[in-house]
């Protein structure tokens, strides 16, 4: 009887077994899929392409002064300074090895195995663009051992070896888009790219575009080439249409856009002197600049001033204080209409045909052909302020537009468009500010470093960016030095990788005043 | 061969053999199972102690009833058979329930166990079970996360051993296993990754479901303790597992029974705020910094006002009773709580309805069906950063906070701050802001015996525990809360449902020689359990006073499904040498859905001892009866849900699409394992007057999973569940009875539990310099984070920076501490010395009088409330703000750690330089060597008798009066060093300890009346 039941028992738990595996097999998360299509990983990242860099543009347009920070102690960044401990200034960290990061690697493999060689041509591009933003933030970053879930130490690698592979995955960009063979899909793509509607020439543009950006940032050292940077600007955008713009559906907290009241990001920022001084006439000959009633902020008594960065709180009398970059006194504005850029609705964009005109005129002028350099210099300032109009319509934000006449009078001047002859960097790379301002942060400040903040204009001897002045209090771990990249970002390196940061130096209580490989000779 | 197997053995001359039970006073005791020995024919005591059932001359009634001594009796001449029982505690012959609702004699159990009863939960009159728990059991410690209403309260055993785990107990009712779970707010809406509007467990709190429960209906509750005890329940068991029983349909008469009780409460402490300072906004936020205040400035104490006198009332009806013949008994109870809180606005109210019912069929099946349903409905309030505390404490005191409103009702502005950065004012934010949540319950259990054999006999239990859950969250439009938002609303829609099942054929026991006894079981179970979270949120409210979802611009709404199966084959051998030597040995294989195939079956065996050297050399029992035990256990314990595959998730960026989430793959993922030994002893003297319980235990667990630890970016992802980790906990646990005084006319018990634990963590996945739980790091710059030598409840911070001598290093320019900019340990450790429960039983006559207290000893809080005010400036430690000093410390100038340091001469003056209190280390506020003396419980309680209980028509009354942490007496600063900064859902050590803005515990008195028909 007892070997019997026990018998009985041992069936039954065996019969329990031979199934078991089918019933224990709901560990599939029904929550979310493992794997998606290819073109269903794509709008998340074109989201955080344009938008991770307004993240830390938080902090970067305080080294870049376009805006400060005003509290009862002067801010940290605005001393050129970092927060110890914290996150802040490494967003685009973040983005490029998690946002991007795997879904990147599943969405080149798919794409690469169903031969959609448009998709992988963007993927090509996605990946560039995250090597070339965050060597330029941060210096040594970790390509090679990159997005490997089963290490956990990574090595750091060179700015140098970080620029090649730019150019390597750039080059493999523009070869693959201009494919048309194999799964070549503009609808397929579209799904997943709302910015250019899956139009593959478009996303060839800008790969030259970023082509061009990534040679001009050689300027400092021998190999700089001018005509291939220029050559590059020319195979990339045309014209405004061209121009890589997000847009927010305002569906949810996360699709609206960075800089609007809703997001309240930059509600108790206000803008700088330097800022206003290049478009109020302080720095371009008394010739007002149309775009700055349409830019920035007037205060409430309707006159437009910046604030000082190196005067707590900003040095202005409250009444007197500029509004927010919203429009409104203090915090105001929301459920308001914006300006500019500043509104729940506006687009931002991740590169303009403005700014490459700018890198033209640059390269151009370099390369000692100022006729060249004041055509592109002239269309860069020109075809910016299409732009601010353009962005001004975007939600209704209450700038007026800037009329023909007004844009006529002011490309008339010869404060803003001298002869060829008279054509200087210092024209050239203090209109780029404008055209970059409030976006173009990255830029920006790679355009301050190459310059090393204070350069003078070797023809006319007045600074190359008109009017900035590094702080006069730097951050007390500066060590009286400006800031020339920000640390990796905090809860991933310093915490989980700190033997590998501390070979590149990245201890160092100094480490953000340490200049970066690409601007040196 | 079945109807052989079937046929009962018949008697011929049976008779009907009737009884009384008491107890040494000569209580009557109902429920007190009758059985004839060696048959599974058994009947129960009613209400009055009688019993009645039909036996054979020179058969054998045993009489067991939890807690107390089995007697026996042979069934002679006489038709009548009164029986005393010994109430005992630690005396080998009571009956105590082990793993899988099977009963033994304590004197073959080889591992500790405590019983309370259910009497002693209930007359407590705490809502949830759980907070009676505490100091009646060595070894068990019980949280409460706050005074609030319905606030969820965590409970380990021996410790915490699990770094980022959940390390409550295994919770099982009638022998199936019960959810206990804490909503996480993971779920919500709000806090989908990434969210800016995430509570991450802070700030808001649930209740533990356990809680559903009615004490009332609780007959006992037995705390297996370790490994070694639980081994059979398998991995949900690895911390232990509290077993409860509920009452049951009383053979005999028919039972009617109302209780009632009826509480008030206060609240106990309040902080010291300065009064001499006056309100400042410089800095962007309300402080205390300003000019001081003028002379005859008038003060209102808006504290005191703000606190109510709550009332809880609760009634209990039961009926029990049972068929003529005995065979089908029943039990249906409805009880109703409804609790207010001393922080208006709070309440907890909740409706049981019970029944169940208990069939002889025949003589070999026996049916037994229970459902509990609960219905409750809790309404919270927020508490730490967005809470009212907070905001009571930092309301101007010159300012009558009473006055919330504007005339047009909106909320009434104090400074020119945005409405984000001024605090809530703490009656604007309990009406607008708000946690509701209604919870529908139904637990049922269908448990079948079947007594095919003469040999043993088979038991099934078919079980569901479903449960909806709604939660409402909301932050008001016009509060410092919701400001930015402009309002969000969240809604949590939990849909519970666990699937049990479970087989056990037990085999009785028999004799293999003359004194080697053997018996044994094998059994099954399969376990699905599934949650459902439908969540959404709303933001940007139109009617900023209209509470919906409808009311809201802009919705997003996010489904959570968890799910996870279990299958187990498990089995015991027990062999009983002579009813002196036991030695059992148990086996469990258990498959689970959360572990990569190939890996997720793990088998783990236990094997304990149990040794009566009293009844092994008969000499020693006339000074001392015991014995001496000792276990040996190994439990796995699996993965939670979907851990090693990575999923994508949907991102609301612009245009939606697909992207990974935080955590990344681990297709190596396995099993954790813990190895534990306990050693103890059970002594009795003085014919069980006295009696000491002993164990000591030590419990190591290996390649321990440890969720969301952090890696680097460069991964592709931000967090990993790894195994690795490794922690051992050790500990001596002393339980002390006496009964000092013992006549007719009164008695007089002391029961005294002690335990004294350490946890340490050994090792980390893939030597990773700290583990944390993120939701812990709530205010200033501390967290629960553990790391190789420390405790597993340290407390990692931004502490100070110290040379080579320990000295504090000041930075150079501003005079000021130099702290660290990454998480380091700071020596602390929330783990107390000792703990112990002292209770206190003294009858006399009619009355009885009994007292709980609970005895803390050491153990670090972090008092961030007592923080908070400090570096708003009210805190009375910031008065001599004026006065210049000099921090000591030597300056970081480069020769800091030369033997010739340079001591810091820089003078500061904490009014000027604010960074002096706003730059403060979190070290200063970490009080260390928490100790508390607290009256848990006092009760009297008086009898009725003679003619007011003619007068009622009752069988039996009784009054009482009780108290509820009616007193505290401690060290710490703060308000109550029992907090828990989240909820009890936070895994790991969690925020026990860590101090924010929680509202106290209260004191309650209680009063009522028990009349029985």
């Amino acid at each position: 009887m007892r070997k019997f039941s026990t018998a009985l028992v041992i069936g039954a738990v065996a019969v329990t077994a031979a199934s078991c595996d089918r019933f224990l097999d709901v560990n599939t998360n029904p929550n979310a899929p493992e794997s998606v299509s290819a073109n269903l990983y794509l709008p998340p990242m074109l989201h955080w392409m344009v938008t991770s860099p307004q993240f830390d543009g938080r902090f970067v347009g305080r080294y870049t002064q376009q805006w400060t920070f005003p509290g009862t102690s002067l801010s940290t960044w605005d001393r050129m300074g970092y927060d110890p401990g914290s996150d802040n200034g490494a967003q685009q960290w973040r983005d490029v090895y998690w946002s991007l990061g795997k879904n990147l690697v599943d969405m080149n493999a798919k794409a690469q195995a169903e031969e959609r060689w448009d998709l992988l041509g963007v993927g090509q591009i996605l990946k560039a663009w995250g090597w070339q933003v965050t060597t330029d933030l941060h210096g040594e970053i970790i390509v090679k051992q990159a997005i490997d879930a089963s290490r956990f130490y990574f090595d750091y690698d060179t700015q140098e070896y970080a620029y090649q592979e730019v150019k390597r995955l750039l080059d493999s960009a523009i070869v693959l888009l201009q494919r048309t063979d194999g799964a070549v899909d503009q609808p397929f793509l579209a799904r997943g790219d709302k910015i250019y509607g899956g139009d593959r020439t478009k996303w060839l543009k800008l790969a030259y575009g970023m082509r061009a950006i990534w040679a001009n940032h050689f300027s400092n050292k021998s190999t700089y080439d001018p005509a291939a940077v220029i050559a590059d600007v020319d195979q990339s955008f045309a014209s405004n249409a061209d121009d890589f713009l997000l847009t927010y559906p305002n569906t949810n907290n996360d699709d609206i856009n960075f800089w609007g009241r809703t997001r309240n990001n930059l509600t108790t920022y206000r803008q700088t002197q330097f800022i206003v001084g290049l478009m109020s006439g302080t720095q371009f000959g008394g010739t007002v600049d149309p775009r700055m009633s349409r830019m920035l902020s007037p205060s409430p008594d309707g006159q437009y001033r910046g604030l000082d960065i190196n005067v707590v709180g900003g040095g202005l009398a409250a009444a007197i204080t500029p509004n927010n970059f919203f429009g409104y006194a203090g915090t105001g504005g929301a459920g308001l209409p914006g300006r500019y850029l500043f509104d729940d609705k506006a687009k931002v964009p991740l590169m303009t045909y403005s700014q490459l005109q700018f890198v033209k005129a640059e390269a151009a002028l370099r390369a000692g052909n100022n006729a060249l350099a004041l055509a592109a210099y002239t269309e860069g300032v020109s075809k910016h302020i299409d732009f601010v109009n353009a962005r001004n319509l975007d939600a209704g934000q209450t700038p007026t537009q800037i009329t023909a006449a007004e844009k006529a009078a002011f490309l008339a001047s010869p404060n803003i468009i001298p002869t060829a002859a008279n054509l200087t960097l210092s024209h050239i790379m203090s209109q780029k500010v404008i055209a970059q301002f409030g976006w173009g942060h990255n830029e920006m400040w790679m355009d301050m470093r190459r310059y090393h903040y204070t350069d003078l204009d070797p023809v006319s001897g007045i600074k190359i960016f008109r009017g900035f002045t590094p702080p006069t209090t730097l951050h007390a771990d500066n060590s009286g030095a400006l800031v020339q990249r920000i640390r990796p970002r905090y809860n991933s390196e310093y915490v989980w990788n700190r033997d590998a940061l501390d070979k590149i130096g990245g201890l160092a209580t100094t480490y953000h005043t340490v200049p970066m490989w690409i601007i040196t000779p | 061969m079945g109807l052989l197997l079937l046929a009962a053995p018949a008697y011929a001359q049976q008779k009907t053999v009737t009884g009384k039970v008491t107890s040494e006073q000569g209580v009557p005791l109902a429920g007190v199972s009758v059985l004839i020995k060696g048959t599974t024919v058994a009947t129960q005591s009613n209400v009055e102690g009688n019993y009645s059932i039909r036996a054979a001359v020179g058969q054998v009634l045993q009489f067991r009833s939890i807690g107390t001594a089995m007697a026996e009796r042979t069934v002679g001449a006489p038709d009548v058979i009164d029986v005393q029982l010994r109430r005992v505690a630690t005396s080998l012959d009571a009956v105590v329930v082990t793993a899988l609702g099977q009963t033994t004699e304590q004197r073959a159990l080889g591992t500790a166990t405590q019983v309370v009863s259910g009497a002693d939960i209930a007359e407590t009159q705490r809502e949830n079970f759980v907070n009676a728990l505490q100091g009646r059991i060595a070894g068990v410690e019980v949280t409460s996360s706050s005074g609030v209403p319905g606030a969820s309260s965590s409970i380990t055993i021996r410790g915490v051993s699990s770094i980022s785990s959940s390390n409550q107990p295994l919770m099982v009712i009638d022998g199936l296993p019960m959810d206990n779970k804490t909503l996480n707010t993971g779920v919500l809406a709000s806090d989908a990754p990434g969210s800016t509007t995430a509570f991450s467990n802070r700030g808001v709190d649930f209740s533990n479901r356990a809680s559903d429960i009615n004490p009332e209906d609780i007959e006992t509750v037995v705390v297996l303790k370790g490994p070694e005890a639980s081994a059979l329940y398998g991995i949900d068991a690895a911390n232990g597992a509290i077993v409860i029983t509920t009452k049951r349909g009383r053979f005999g008469m028919s039972g009617l029974e109302y209780s009632n009780s009826f509480r008030m409460e206060n609240t106990r402490a309040r902080p010291e705020l300065q009064q001499v300072y006056g309100q400042t906004t410089a800095g962007g936020a309300l402080s205390y910094f300003g000019a001081p205040y003028a002379d005859g400035t008038v003060f209102y104490d808006n504290i005191d006002g703000f606190f109510q006198t709550a009332m809880t009332a609760k009634h209990n009806l039961s009926f029990s009773g049972a068929t003529q013949d005995n065979r089908v008994g029943y039990r249906v109870a409805a009880g109703t709580t409804e609790q207010a809180g001393v922080i208006p606005g709070t309440r907890y109210s909740r409706v049981n309805l019970t029944g169940s019912t208990n069939a002889q069929v025949n003589s070999w099946l026996n049916a037994d069906l229970s459902m509990v349903y609960s219905y409750d409905v809790n309404d919270q309030v927020y508490k730490g950063d967005g809470g009212p505390l907070l905001g009571l404490l930092l309301w101007p005191q010159t300012d009558d906070a009473k006055n919330y409103l504007t005339p047009a009702g909106t909320r009434r502005r104090i400074t020119t701050l945005t409405a984000g950065a001024e605090i809530d004012n703490p009656y604007f934010n309990i009406e607008k802001n708000k946690i509701n949540a209604k919870n529908n319950r139904l637990i049922s259990n269908l448990g079948v015996r079947v007594t095919p054999f003469s040999w043993g006999s088979i038991r099934t239990n078919l079980g569901s525990d479903t449960y909806t859950n709604q939660n409402l969250l909301t932050r008001h439009p016009e509060s410092a809360y919701g400001t930015s938002v402009n309002g969000i609303l969240d809604q949590a829609n939990d849909i519970v449902r666990n699937l049990n099942m479970q087989n056990v054929l037990n085999v009785n026991s028999r004799q293999l020689t003359g004194k080697l006894a053997i018996s044994g079981l094998v059994g099954n179970s399969i376990q699905d359990n599934k949650s459902t979270t439908d969540a959404f949120k709303g933001q940007d409210f139109l009617d900023p006073n209209f509470v919906s979802v409808n009311n809201t611009n802009l919705r997003t709404n996010r489904s959570t499904t968890i799910q996870r199966r279990l299958l187990s084959a498990f089995g015991s051998v027990t062999l009983d040498y002579n009813k002196y030597l036991y030695l059992t040995v148990t086996g469990r294989n258990d498959w689970t859905s959360t572990i990569p195939i190939g890996e997720n079956s793990f088998f783990y065996p236990s094997v304990s001892g149990s040794f009566i050297f009293s009844d092994a050399f008969p000499g020693i029992s006339r000074f001392v009866n015991g014995k001496v035990r000792a276990a040996y256990a190994e439990v796995g314990k699996d993965a939670r849900p979907y851990a090693y595959l990575p999923s994508l998730e949907f991102k609301a960026t612009s245009f939606g699409g697909y992207g990974y989430g935080f955590t990344g793959p681990n297709l190596g993922l396995r099993p954790e394992f813990a190895r534990s030994y306990e050693l103890g002893s059970e002594l009795n003297f003085l014919n069980d007057r006295l009696g000491l319980d002993v164990t000591v235990y030590r419990k190591q667990t290996k390649d321990q999973i440890v969720n969301d630890i952090r890696g680097s970016y460069a991964t592709g992802y931000i967090l990993f569940n790894l195994n690795g980790a490794v922690t051992r906990n050790q500990g001596l646990e002393v339980t002390l009875r006496g009964t000092p005084v013992l006549r007719a006319g009164g008695s007089w018990e002391i029961i005294t539990n002690f335990e004294a634990a350490r946890g340490k963590t050994l090792a980390l996945p893939n030597a990773l310099p700290e583990s944390y739980v993120s939701d812990t790091w709530l205010f200033g710059n501390v967290r629960n984070g553990t790391a190789p030598g420390l405790s597993t409840r340290s407390l990692t911070g931004f502490f100070y920076l110290r040379n080579n001598q320990g000295k504090i290093l000041i930075d150079p320019t501003s005079g000021l501490p130099i702290r660290s900019s990454v998480f380091i340990d700071g020596g602390y450790d929330r783990q107390p010395q000792w703990t112990s429960g002292i209770t206190n039983n003294i009858k006399v006559g009619r009355f009885t009088f009994s007292t709980l207290f609970d005895i803390r000893r050491g153990g670090d809080v972090y008092n961030a409330t007592e923080h908070y005010l400090t570096t708003r400036g009210l805190s009375t430690r910031t008065l001599d703000r004026d006065e210049p000093r000099v921090i000591d410390g030597v300056l970081r100038d480069g020769k800091e750690n030369s033997p010739t340091p340079t001591p810091n001469n820089i003078v500061v003056v904490p009014a000027v330089n604010t960074g002096y209190y706003t730059l403060i280390s979190e070290e200063l506020f970490i009080e260390q060597d928490i100790n508390w003396f607290r009256v848990r419980d006092v009760r009297l309680s008086y009898q009725l008798s003679g003619r007011p209980l003619d007068v009622l028509r009752a069988r039996d009354a009784s009054l009482w009066v009780s108290g509820s942490d009616l007193y505290l007496k401690t060290n710490y600063s703060g308000l109550d060093p029992i907090v828990n900064g989240n909820t009890a859902a936070v895994g790991g050590s969690g925020a026990s300890g860590i101090d924010f803005g929680n509202f106290p515990m209260p004191r309650g008195i209680n009063f009522g009346l028990k009349i029985g028909y």
